[in-house]
């Protein structure tokens, strides 16, 4: 049997909160914000300095550091595990530039990953530990267990040098800083296993990652039980999710979205006001609570049954559809046509799917069908999709998908009264994870530098392939994308663009969590993405939405200082959509409320800026933290926007086209895009908003009869400009996170 | 008018406002102010208030960080003006880890208390052996050595910078000042430091006082 493991998927998290209190800021501090800028600016970067190596060894315990209870002989397991010389280098680096606070971000931020390995090392001691049949009986850490020496002695046991290039200086400090080792003591009963680091037991009491626990979760999901401990003042979720178990939350854990219900076995779990509206009374009688609002005081055990339920019979819904169809088909089959022939075009978003059916002949489209793309179960946007990947729901995503794209079709054909027979050939546009999880390719490496996809060509499958039936033997093909970041959906959008079609400069830019955008004509074209985040989508907003009706999409503000709304279908006020959000931060500075540096006035910096009144009299408002967040997306899409044309050597005047895509930019008032500084001025008279452009890419490529080439040619024309490492982008970035000129 | 500016610099620095300690630096240059005054009357002062209420847990470390980031950036525009008009620093500190010991953040955190007092720095970062620091100390003329340690097994080795101080004749030349998670009082008495510590603002507040008192006799 081994005596060594060195340690897989070792991907390190690093968490806003952790972090943060590890330099003991919290959120009353008056400088919270400045911090959390600062946080944000550094996390790509950071997350690329980290570069985490482990190693465990069975052997046993030498006299040098045996001790009257664990005497010479013992057998023990060494781990050890380390983030990297990196980070802390750029910690000492940022101090002695004068630049405190990243350097102290820095290192916190090296702790919170080296800490956050432990939950997944944690999982392969216990399945090396069964191999070997053993169980555990202590966890000795240096120097309050044990003394500095084992450091030494693990180092040499483990080969750390020759394996990793970890040195030790002459104190037995590993060098990197940030390395941890763990002294297990072994025993036959493989019934103990006290692997866990206990706060209890450790001496250094000012710790600000001490733990004492008040609280203990037995949690069961698909028949394993682990217990998880409780921190003060800590949600259910959030201490579920800190322990590594994926729910979906799209609404951040306020109560508002439903989805993270867990079922409570045992113990006292009382009803809380999030629990009354979103569960009915059956599910509240069963035990169903939401974990987001389920602060516990006592120990409970919770089983959790969602979504994990809902993924079973996914095969056979599909099948029972089929069997539905044909029958369908003969009654309304009569009015087509022997010889029509039809395509369908695909969009699959991470949040909705749309799919188009053209006629063959002239492209005109004749039906279209959007829906929720089921995936949403499974985390909001691309990270949680690829997590829940991750943590083994591959089969489940692509199934989702399928299903949805199945199902979609099915109507389509039945709203439309076509005969699935009679459709030819299908295009998909979609972002490089969605193609993924369609195809079913392990999307581990998209989430992990060097986020290498597996396959970013195109791609030419069939309907019978990907369905597994025979309603219709139409070529399927995917447009390839040009990175991981710069998917195809985005290659569609250029095609419908017809950037290489044409010697005028064109810059399409993509609205949405990744602004992916583009600058170009025909033979070169430039591409970035730009984490824009959720903000346009209405996410990480106190009072943020979909576009649901009710949403509040148009704001004006008067010289009273009371804000007059618009809302979506002119419903009662629910919460406010990504257009609202850019409205009113516009309207905002506009009045002079919310000064350049995006400081909130005085008078409503506590409470944030009231818009309107929701049904049940809540008061729905605008806050600083929101003015934020509105500033670092669109920041992050005008210094995309100025970076990519300083690289590709143009001037704002030189680009003649501008193509908005994405549905918030179909709905965005351009002139409020000024006005908060996201798109230039320069841009004005040239802004056409395009709204799914994959989707009409995809159209445009069906009736192409040189489709492919053109794809070919696209795609070997483009090329990614990495923002994330690039100076200018800080710069601009920095620079466009005020409003206005300073 | 002058006052104004000078009173402006100490508060934006305490808010932590990098931008405008800037700007307002840049003006009283402009205007002519002396730099000493702008560095002791508006940046080292706010930076001392600021030490202040963290000693009192007023205020907490990301606070101070902001805040000295603020100073940094001031320093920055006035330290070519310091250069000319030959401003001498409250006094020179060599400051490191010690050997065998790798942890730093603690230290840096010193370094920037110090730097907000007004002293010159010398950092030697981690690791350092006890030659090393003295050799520095002799080589720029310090008036204070500071260490720090965070491992039980390191911290043996201040006493032997402070016994190869004796052997080389040096003690009474430096202020020796020693600090981290596992020092105290009784341990810096025992082997004969000047001073412990609990805390970064304490340090250089304590490390000031030192050479001034050291200066005037």
């Amino acid at each position: 049997m081994e005596r060594f493991y060195e340690l897989e998927g070792l991907q390190p998290k690093v968490g806003l909160d952790e972090t943060l209190k590890g330099m003991d800021c919290y959120e009353d501090s008056p400088v919270y914000e400045e911090v959390v800028d600062e946080y944000r600016e550094i996390y790509e970067s950071v997350m690329e300095m980290l570069s985490p190596v482990g190693v465990m060894g069975f052997g046993e315990l030498p006299k040098e550091i045996a001790t009257e209870k664990y005497k010479a002989g013992t057998p023990v397991l060494y781990v050890v595990t380390s983030v990297g010389k990196a980070i802390s280098a750029a910690s000492t680096q940022a101090f002695a530039s004068g630049d405190y606070v990243r350097g102290m971000l820095c290192d916190a931020m090296a702790d919170a990953a080296l800490f956050s390995l432990e939950q997944i090392w944690q999982k392969q001691l216990r399945k090396v530990c069964a191999e070997h049949e053993t169980g555990i009986l202590r966890r000795l850490e240096a120097p309050q267990d044990i003394s500095m020496e084992s450091q030494k002695v693990a180092w040499e046991y483990l080969h750390l040098q020759e394996r990793f290039g970890i040195g030790i200086s002459s104190g037995y400090m590993y060098d990197p800083v940030k390395t941890t080792c763990q002294i297990f003591i072994l025993t036959q009963d493989t019934g103990i296993f006290k692997a866990q680091h206990d706060c209890r037991n450790c001496p250094n009491v000012t710790c600000r990652h001490r733990n004492i626990p008040k609280t203990e979760l037995t949690v069961t999901r698909s028949n394993v039980t682990e217990k998880i401990l409780l921190e003060e003042g800590e949600s259910a979720l959030d201490a579920l999710v800190r322990s590594g178990f994926f729910i979906s939350a799209p609404c951040g854990g306020k109560g508002r979205c439903g989805k993270c219900r867990i079922k409570i076995l045992s113990g006292d779990a009382p009803i809380s006001e999030g629990d009354k509206k979103s569960l009915d009374k059956a599910e509240l009688a069963a035990g169903y609570r939401l974990a987001c609002c389920l602060f516990p005081k006592d120990d409970l055990e919770i089983l959790l049954d969602l979504p994990d339920e809902s993924e079973f019979d996914v095969v056979g819904d599909i099948l029972e559809e089929q069997k539905q169809e044909p029958q369908k088909q003969v009654m309304q089959g009569g009015t087509q046509t022997e010889r029509a022939w039809y395509d369908v075009a695909v969009d699959i978003g991470t949040t909705t799917v749309a799919m188009e059916l053209l006629e063959g002949e002239t492209g005109r489209i004749l039906h279209t069908v959007t829906f929720i793309n089921g995936q949403r179960a499974y985390g909001a946007d691309v990270i949680s999709r690829i997590q829940a990947f991750v943590e083994g729901k591959k089969e489940a995503l692509k199934n989702s998908i399928r299903k949805d794209l199945f199902s979609g079709f099915c109507r389509l054909m039945q709203e439309s009264g076509v005969s699935s027979a009679s459709v030819r050939r299908i295009a998909v546009g979609a972002n490089t994870t969605m193609v993924h999880l369609l195809m079913g390719y392990d999307c581990d490496t998209l989430g992990v530098y060097p986020f290498t996809p597996v396959n970013i060509g195109l791609i030419k499958s069939t309907f019978g392939e990907l369905f597994g039936s025979d309603l219709c033997d139409a070529e399927v093909t995917v447009l390839p994308g040009i990175s991981t970041y710069v998917g195809g959906d985005i290659v569609s959008g250029l095609y419908a663009c017809g950037f290489d079609e044409t010697d005028e400069v064109s810059m399409l830019i993509d609205l949405g969590t990744n602004g992916e955008m583009a600058v170009g004509r025909r033979g070169q074209i430039y591409t970035a993405s730009t984490a824009a985040g959720p903000a346009f989508e209405g996410g990480n907003i106190e009072w943020g939405t979909g576009s649901i009706p009710g949403a509040i999409c148009a704001v004006e503000i008067g010289a009273d200082h009371t804000a007059a709304v618009r809302t979506i279908q002119d419903r009662e006020p629910a919460g406010i959509c990504g257009t609202g959000v850019v409205e009113t931060a516009a309207e905002l500075v506009r009045c002079g409320l919310v000064e350049p540096s995006g400081l909130l006035d005085e008078e409503y910096f506590e409470e944030g800026f009231p818009l309107a009144t929701t049904k049940s009299g809540e008061n729905i408002v605008f806050t600083q933290k929101d003015i934020r967040e509105i500033q670092l997306a669109k920041a992050a899409v005008r210094a995309g926007i100025e970076t990519l044309l300083l690289r590709y050597g143009v001037e704002k005047e030189q680009v003649a086209h501008v193509c908005v895509a994405g549905g918030f930019g179909f709905r965005l008032d351009v002139e409020k895009a000024f006005a908060i500084g996201m798109l230039p001025e320069e841009f004005r008279g040239k802004i056409r908003t395009v709204g799914n452009s994959s989707l009409s890419g995809a159209a445009r490529y069906l009736m192409d009869s040189r489709g492919d080439d053109r794809l070919d040619a696209l795609v070997g024309m483009s090329t990614e400009i990495s923002l994330s490492a690039d100076p200018d982008f800080q710069e601009f970035y920095m620079e466009y996170m005020m409003f206005g000129e300073e | 008018m002058a006052e104004t500016i000078i009173t402006e610099i100490s508060e934006f620095l305490q808010k932590g406002r990098a931008k405008n300690v800037k700007a307002l630096v840049q003006q009283a240059l402009d205007e002519g102010m002396d730099p000493k005054v702008i560095l002791n009357e508006g940046l080292l002062d706010g930076m001392m208030i600021v030490g202040g209420k963290f000693k009192k847990n007023e205020i907490f470390v990301p606070e101070v960080l902001v805040a000295a980031r603020a100073m940094s950036a001031g320093i920055a525009i006035l330290e070519p003006k310091l250069v000319e008009v030959g401003n001498e620093p409250v006094g020179k500190a060599v400051i490191g880890t010690v050997k065998g010991d790798l942890h730093d953040i603690g230290k840096n955190l010193v370094v920037m208390m110090l730097r907000g007092a007004g002293f010159e720095i010398h950092d030697m970062g981690v690791d350092v052996a006890p030659e090393a620091f003295i050799e520095k100390a002799e080589e720029v003329g310090a008036d204070v050595i500071c260490m720090s340690a965070l491992l039980t097994t390191t911290m043996p080795n201040m006493e032997d910078l402070i016994t190869e101080l004796k052997t080389r004749g040096l003690r009474d030349k430096y202020i020796v000042m020693v600090g981290g998670a596992p020092v105290n009082d009784t341990f810096a008495q025992q082997i004969g430091a000047d001073y412990y510590t609990p805390d970064a603002a304490s340090a250089a507040e304590k490390a000031k006082e030192a050479v001034m008192a050291k200066k005037a006799s």
